[in-house]
């Protein structure tokens, strides 16, 4: 359903449980990994990823972390992380669906509020509980695990592009203890139209975000053939965002090239070329 | 307007935040706590919330009416400023704001009388006088269809005769202005740039053309009109564009009844820039030489004071020494 896109998909999803998987994996023609992992994982070649985290705070804290190790490099690139799952709600109709505004932590007390940039999509309150919840006192998904992907996800990316999605599976017409477990791909296969333009969404914002960062390849050549201290590693990296951003990307070539050894050397170099053109 | 509007527990009741809901009945609507749960978190991150900024109704503890920096002001009375609101319309890539807050997100502290009972008594001390500014944080007129400041504020002043108010603003909403009565000791100061800076810089912002109009409109109606050329940023194009500028600008206003007229350098203090550099490591401006002097940043220029002199003394030839000052 989303073979159309062939740019990039900077996005991770993250679910608690393998039937919340199964939809997606269809939707977004997902292949799943062979390497060995306490994961399962799936991504397709648009870098789109999805890992099952397993259920509760704990265990999708550690889903994201270990992902976000997985992923993690040199280049200033950001993800989107995107938590789908299922939640009850006290008269919510099984099958609707939304965009968490407000995720509450009901143990620790404390509240998130996930900045909201993505028009076109149902938003509302979302509850994370330790244990199931079977009344639903407040207007909100009850579910387990948003308050601690949020908290987990906005140490690796942006608090924008930090986002949890809620399908209603439960309420008091239907209690939990009820659920046909086998209905769950339906529900979240039903919020196709939803989670695309979502996943779509949010995947152009981070995109966009990477292009903006993004470093002359100078920058990884220099890294790569020269010891930089992390100081000077820095200095580089801002010195080759100045070049480009004077659209003189070229000169970065020409001031030593690749051969420079002495990194303080090159760095003076750059920065007093820098400095003589602009100003002149 | 509003991808989301926040509101405060506290606040959720006063009259003022009950019509706004009802008019914004269509954005969601979240409750908070404290608006520093939302605003200003970190990981958050300015630019990608200018796309669709929230709007966080907010009750402002603490001091509400500061001293205004040095060299900030027109004359020698002290100065204030106050600021009922956090964050910009507008989407200036020079504006300090950017590095000042991580959050894009436009924060309205709803409790005006408080705010109103604090200049009062900052007035008293004053001895009726000083100088207060709103503008700082914001733009205090861009969203006044939305704020009512205007309304508000002005009939405060009233009762203040000898105290100054000096409204900023790069906004044309002045119509709640030109259906009230003049206040005489209220200015309303708008910022200019030059066509080339504005074009490259300013998004969102009404053009000169049209914020040009809205004050010809206030200074025809009596109202006090002041022009703030802020930032000063000088290209490679030299003078030229500020020629321009002047000439349209005053060939438009009446030169002589303009309140006060006023310059300032591009400067921000160096943690904003690092900040804003982060965000904006492709912008043009902020890959420019810069030098570093008690904490504050600047283009570096070694003929920034010649060119400054040069502007001035163009400036000059429509205003009159009096009207002028260089903000520090």
């Amino acid at each position: 359903m989303i073979e159309s896109v062939k740019n990039p998909m900077p996005v991770n999803i993250v679910v608690a449980h393998g039937l919340e998987a199964k939809a997606l994996v269809k939707m977004l023609e997902l292949e799943r990994h062979h390497v060995s992992s306490k994961f399962v994982e799936y991504s397709n070649s648009n870098k789109l990823h999805l890992l099952v985290s397993g259920i509760g705070k704990e265990a999708i804290t550690a889903g994201v972390t270990y992902l976000s190790e997985q992923q993690a490099s040199d280049s200033g690139e950001i993800r989107a992380w995107l938590n789908i799952g299922i939640a009850g709600h006290r008269d919510a109709s099984l099958g609707s669906a939304w965009l968490g505004n407000k995720i509450t932590d009901h143990s620790a007390g404390t509240n998130a509020y996930p900045p909201q940039l993505i028009e076109g999509v149902e938003v509302g309150s979302v509850v994370t509980v330790d244990e199931p919840e079977n009344s639903y006192p407040l207007d909100a998904a009850y579910e387990m695990e948003a308050s601690a992907f949020y908290a987990e996800a906005t140490k690796y990316s942006t608090a924008e592009m930090v986002q949890v999605f809620k399908v209603i599976s439960d309420n008091l017409k239907n209690p939990i203890s009820e659920i046909d477990i086998r209905s769950v791909p339906g529900l979240i296969a039903a919020q196709a139209p939803q989670l695309l333009i979502l996943i779509e969404r949010m995947s152009a914002i981070a995109s966009q975000h990477n292009f903006n960062q993004r470093l002359p390849s100078y920058f990884f050549e220099i890294c790569s053939k020269i010891h930089l201290t992390v100081n000077q590693k820095l200095q580089l990296r801002r010195l080759c965002q100045r070049y480009k951003a004077l659209g003189l990307e070229k000169e970065l070539g020409c001031v030593a090239g690749p051969k420079a050894s002495d990194a303080r050397k090159l760095i003076q170099q750059l920065t007093e070329r820098i400095d003589r053109i602009r100003e002149a | 307007m509003f991808s989301t509007i926040y509101i405060e527990e506290e606040v959720l009741e006063l009259e003022r935040v009950r019509n706004l809901l009802d008019r914004f009945a269509q954005v969601p609507q979240v409750i908070c706590g404290r608006y520093g749960e939302v605003f200003n978190r970190k990981s958050q991150n300015f630019r990608l919330q200018k796309m669709a900024p929230a709007l966080i109704l907010a009750k402002k503890y603490g001091n509400k009416v500061l001293a205004a920096p040095s060299g900030y002001g027109y004359n020698e009375s002290k100065g204030y400023y106050f600021s009922h609101m956090l964050n910009c319309v507008y989407d200036c890539r020079y504006c300090f704001l950017q590095g000042m807050y991580s959050s894009a997100n436009y924060v309205l502290f709803v409790n005006y009388e408080d705010f109103e009972e604090a200049i009062a008594e900052k007035i008293g001390e004053n001895n009726g006088g000083g100088v207060y500014y709103s503008g700082y944080d914001c733009d205090s007129l861009a969203l006044e269809p939305v704020s009512n400041f205007c309304s508000h504020f002005l009939s405060v002043f009233k009762r203040y005769p000898d105290a100054e108010l000096e409204i900023r603003t790069k906004s044309t909403q002045v119509r709640s202005l030109l259906d009230t009565e003049v206040v005489p000791n209220c200015v309303i100061a708008m910022s200019f740039t030059t066509q080339e800076a504005a074009g490259q810089w300013e998004h969102k912002v009404p053009s000169i053309k049209k914020r040009l109009e809205a004050l010809h409109k206030l200074q025809l109606a009596g109202w006090k009109v002041a022009i703030r050329f802020e930032p000063l940023i000088l290209g490679a194009e030299g003078l030229a564009p500020y020629e321009a500028l002047f000439e349209q600008i005053f060939s438009k206003l009446d030169a002589q009844r303009l309140h006060s007229v006023s310059s300032g350098l591009f400067r921000m203090p160096v943690d904003f820039h690092k900040r804003i550099v982060k965000l904006y490591p492709d912008e043009e401006l902020f890959a420019r030489p810069t030098q570093t002097t008690q904490g504050m940043i600047a283009l570096k220029s070694t003929e920034e004071n010649t060119h400054l002199m040069a502007i001035e003394e163009l400036l000059l030839n429509y205003v009159s020494s009096e009207q002028y000052y260089r903000c520090a």
